[in-house]
């Protein structure tokens, strides 16, 4: 099929694009020198990333909880708060549909800084909980929006279908609606995980003292030229996160 | 609907997250916007439109117009390469393992992704450096407006594709071949079937584009050059270097106002987007 | 579910507004690799107090987190122009002499020059520097060792300036010969027409990559900050590499440790920065940054020559407090930037 192959190309290209950087960064990973230039190949960096990059991991661990509890609950409360826009009314549902755009729109900066004051104005203590706090608020449009998208062309006849069969709507939403929900999820989920590893700006205003992210800690040595251990580190990520999928896939294969 | 009381509690959860954490501190913006500057930053609780002087800066309606050149471009050309892209994959096989391929290089850090970028197109980065050793002349590729728009797409491209490939993954081909047995050629096919049917995915695929893009700062700070200012940069500037916060609020609330009216058109052009009652 | 919903709410809160035990600590605000591990670590292990440490690459941003409500930090470095604000905000808190005895090994001919506090109530001077340009000399021959190397249109694309504000204008304001903390239309429109010259040359301005932008190749010419640049040089580059402090214009820098107001631990920030004035632990410091020293004791222990002395920084202008000038300076960089 003609579109088939056009589509195939296109994917193909852009794997291209989006992994050539990724190429250079792993290759950058064994070099024993800094600059651009290729000094021989060392594991020098990696050494150095297991044994003696305390605080880096630390960072990198509280990036790693702060992604997934954010982009969890923020993909439940989008997701119900995307069903409750499509099939419901309520009182406050015109509010609802102003409000869910606004956080895409306000620049990171403007809405680090309001939070910061937020959070210091009802003497919240700045810590990793202010960090998910925020992630968590500015995922959820995205979230909202990706769910909302998939719910344009609902079936809604299915779900219907279910509570003639006598179902219990929390029966029709976690049987039914869900699973078919299911892609528009997954995509919220891996947004929300994405946008919450990389974040810098909002971060660093909410911080807590001692609470550093990776992106934090990351930034904080640009002025030096970021070390390779970070390469390192992302080579060891990328490595992991595939063994990761490979095995729930593995695991999935077992329980079908 | 069985339960219409339901709504409430479905919808519950999301207002008062937002409503707390969102609308909140917007209001914080929008009141600073109208406060005067405190002498080193900060604000003094007087009145005052100072903040929004900024218009009358000549350089500020070039940002703007930079800043919408920009995010522009990159939102059509990632849009444009997003979809077929998101179509490949909601049709394969291996439909999460190729979503999952995709999404990975951006879990590794930003800022390392952006020198990656800079030591393969930089001035002593590995293109130039071959274009020497093929005896070329080395080009300038980065520190211009092609280089942020290019880097920006990079940047984009997941933010783009995954909801394409929800709105996607629910399009049944048969439509196609429906419409190619009543005698249509492939590409009005396409055209008059796929595209109007995804609609809410592109609408959707745009805005998270665009609108990162308008309030961009560490893009063109890194890959920029002496041309690609963007409003991004003056508003972390004013609010950092010049500690002006109302200014700074000032121009992030006449952000906020343009999008969403932008965002209010654009669904007005969809009218069932945001779903009407079954 | 609702349920469960309010309980993780409550649980969140309580835990937000939990009451902090009463630990042996304290929280640095600093900038990055600005105090080597080892002098931390010897400080934790002679005095029992941990030392948690965030870290910032800029003035400002410290400035802003601290200015909106980021609370929690008990010393932070800032330099000279900042500490001035922070002072005049009353954001700094008193400092107990009697509590820092070493304060006596402190160069005051470098210390007079921050005026504002001659007695050092609030700010305690950490360490001394300049803002200089590096040249790659293997490529770069016969030049002045002046801000005049951005007049030549010969390395026009391999140079660049730092995305400053206050050192570009600083330093242009100087070379026209007007005052750096002038407001005066025209002093400022002199100093823009100089600016402007220098920017047809330069590639970018660059605040953040300049080291590994010159130990890369990509600039030929940087200006900005000796520790930043060589961090990654290897011996065959630095032996190539040329950096000066220019004849005019040139700017300096104290950096110092303040005590925040509302500080939890000032008993243990008192007890750290007298410790940073030993001799014998400052000595690392300057060692290790390779600047100049402002402890008179750790100057006769130390082993490595800084790239500069403190004679060499006579002529510079250490940075104040702009005050009201900020805005119209701020004005004329915003329409540099964009031109």
């Amino acid at each position: 099929m003609n579109k088939k192959t056009f589509s195939l190309n296109m994917f193909i290209l852009t794997l291209v694009f989006l992994y050539l950087p990724l190429i250079v960064l792993i290759v950058q990973s064994f070099n024993s020198g800094m600059g651009g230039d290729w000094d021989g190949f060392s594991l020098k960096w990696y050494d150095e990333l297991f044994n003696h990059s305390a605080r880096l991991w630390t960072s990198f661990k509280y990036s790693i909880i702060i992604a997934l509890t954010s982009a969890g609950i923020s993909t439940a409360i989008g997701t119900l708060g995307a069903i409750s826009l499509k099939w419901y009314t309520f009182k406050h549902k015109k509010y609802l549909q102003i409000i869910s755009y606004l956080p895409l729109v306000l620049p990171d900066i403007i809405m680090g800084v309001s939070l910061l004051i937020l959070f210091t104005s009802i003497k919240f203590k700045l810590g990793l909980i202010t960090i998910f706090l925020a992630h968590t608020t500015f995922n959820i449009p995205f979230v909202l929006f990706i769910v909302l998208s998939r719910l344009h062309d609902f079936d809604y006849s299915i779900v219907e279908a279910a509570y003639d069969l006598g179902a219990t709507e929390k029966q029709a939403l976690t049987k039914v609606v869900l699973p078919n929900l299911m892609p528009g999820i997954i995509s919220g989920l891996l947004m929300s995980i994405t946008l919450s590893l990389d974040d810098f700006v909002i971060t660093f205003f909410v911080a807590g003292p001692g609470s550093s992210t990776l992106p934090l800690h990351i930034y904080s040595m640009i002025k030096f030229g970021v070390s390779p251990i970070i390469n390192a580190l992302s080579v060891i990520l990328i490595a992991g996160t595939i063994a990761l999928a490979m095995s729930t896939k593995k695991i999935q294969k077992y329980m079908v | 609907m069985k339960n219409q009381r339901s709504g409430l509690v479905y919808s519950a959860p999301i207002t008062l997250w937002l409503t707390l954490l969102f609308v909140v501190p917007t209001l914080i913006v929008i009141v600073y916007s109208f406060l005067k500057k405190g002498t080193y930053g900060g604000v003094e609780w007087i009145f005052s439109a100072n903040g929004y002087n900024f218009f009358s800066s000549s350089y500020f309606l070039k940002v703007v117009w930079n800043t919408v050149e920009i995010s522009v471009a990159a939102t059509v050309i990632t849009v444009l390469i997003a979809i077929p892209v998101a179509l490949y994959i909601a049709t394969s096989k291996y439909k999460n393992f190729l979503l999952f391929l995709i999404i990975v290089p951006f879990w590794t850090n930003f800022l390392i992704r952006i020198y990656s970028w800079i030591a393969l197109l930089g001035n002593n980065g590995l293109l130039n450096k071959l274009f020497i050793k093929l005896g070329l002349e080395p080009h300038q590729f980065l520190y211009n407006k092609s280089a942020v728009i290019l880097v920006s797409v990079y940047a984009y491209l997941p933010y783009a594709i995954l909801p394409l490939y929800s709105a996607i993954e629910k399009f049944d081909f048969a439509m196609i071949d429906a419409a190619r047995d009543l005698g249509a050629s492939k590409m009005t096919a396409y055209s008059k079937t796929f595209l109007p049917n995804i609609k809410p995915g592109i609408i959707t695929a745009t805005l998270f584009t665009f609108i990162p893009a308008l309030g961009s700062y560490a893009i063109p700070k890194l890959v920029g050059g002496n041309n690609s200012q963007m409003l991004g940069n003056i508003i972390a500037r004013e609010l950092t270097i010049t500690r002006n916060w109302p200014k700074a609020a000032a121009i992030s609330t006449i952000l906020t106002i343009v999008t969403v009216a932008f965002i209010f058109t654009l669904s007005k052009y969809d009218k069932d987007h945001k779903g009407g009652d079954v | 579910m609702k349920k469960s919903i309010i309980f993780i709410l409550i649980l969140l809160t309580l835990v937000g507004c939990g009451k902090e035990d009463q630990k042996n600590e304290l929280y640095l605000f600093n900038w990055s690799d600005y105090i080597p591990d080892e002098v931390i670590t010897d400080f934790e292990n002679e005095t029992g107090i941990k030392v948690i440490t965030d870290y910032y690459s800029s003035n400002e941003e410290m400035y802003a987190k601290i200015k909106a409500g980021g609370d929690g930090y008990d010393i932070t470095v800032p330099s000279t122009d900042y500490a001035e604000i922070m002072m005049k905000q009353g954001m700094l808190e008193k400092i107990d002499k009697s509590k820092i005895s070493n304060l006596k090994e402190l160069d005051e001919s470098i210390a007079q020059k921050i005026s504002f506090d001659i007695n050092h109530d609030y700010i305690i001077p950490y360490s001394v520097g300049a803002t200089g340009i590096a040249v790659n000399a293997k490529y770069v021959k016969n030049f002045e060792r002046s801000f005049d190397i951005y007049n030549r249109e010969d390395l026009k694309g391999k140079m660049t300036l730092l995305d400053d504000m206050r050192e570009v204008m600083s330093s242009a304001l100087i070379i026209a010969g007007h005052s750096p903390e002038s407001s005066n239309p025209q002093d400022l429109e002199d100093a823009q027409e100089i600016i402007l010259g220098w920017k047809k040359n330069i590639l970018k301005f660059d605040s953040e990559s300049f080291g590994k932008g010159f130990t890369n190749g990509e600039y030929l010419v940087v200006h900005g900050y000796y520790e930043n640049i060589v961090a990654h040089m290897t011996y065959e580059q630095a032996e190539n590499m040329v950096f000066f402090i220019p004849k005019k214009g040139a700017q300096m820098y104290i950096d110092s440790m303040v005590i925040l107001k509302g500080a939890k631990n000032i008993e243990n920030a008192h007890k750290f920065i007298d410790y940073i004035y030993r001799p014998e632990v400052y000595v690392k410091i300057i060692d290790y940054l390779e600047t100049p020293s402002i402890n008179i004791g750790a100057s006769k222990l130390r082993k490595t020559v800084p790239v500069y002395e403190i004679e060499d920084l006579k002529g510079a202008y250490l940075m104040k407090d702009l005050g009201e000038a900020l805005t119209p300076q701020s004005e004329v960089w915003n329409e540099i930037l964009t031109q």
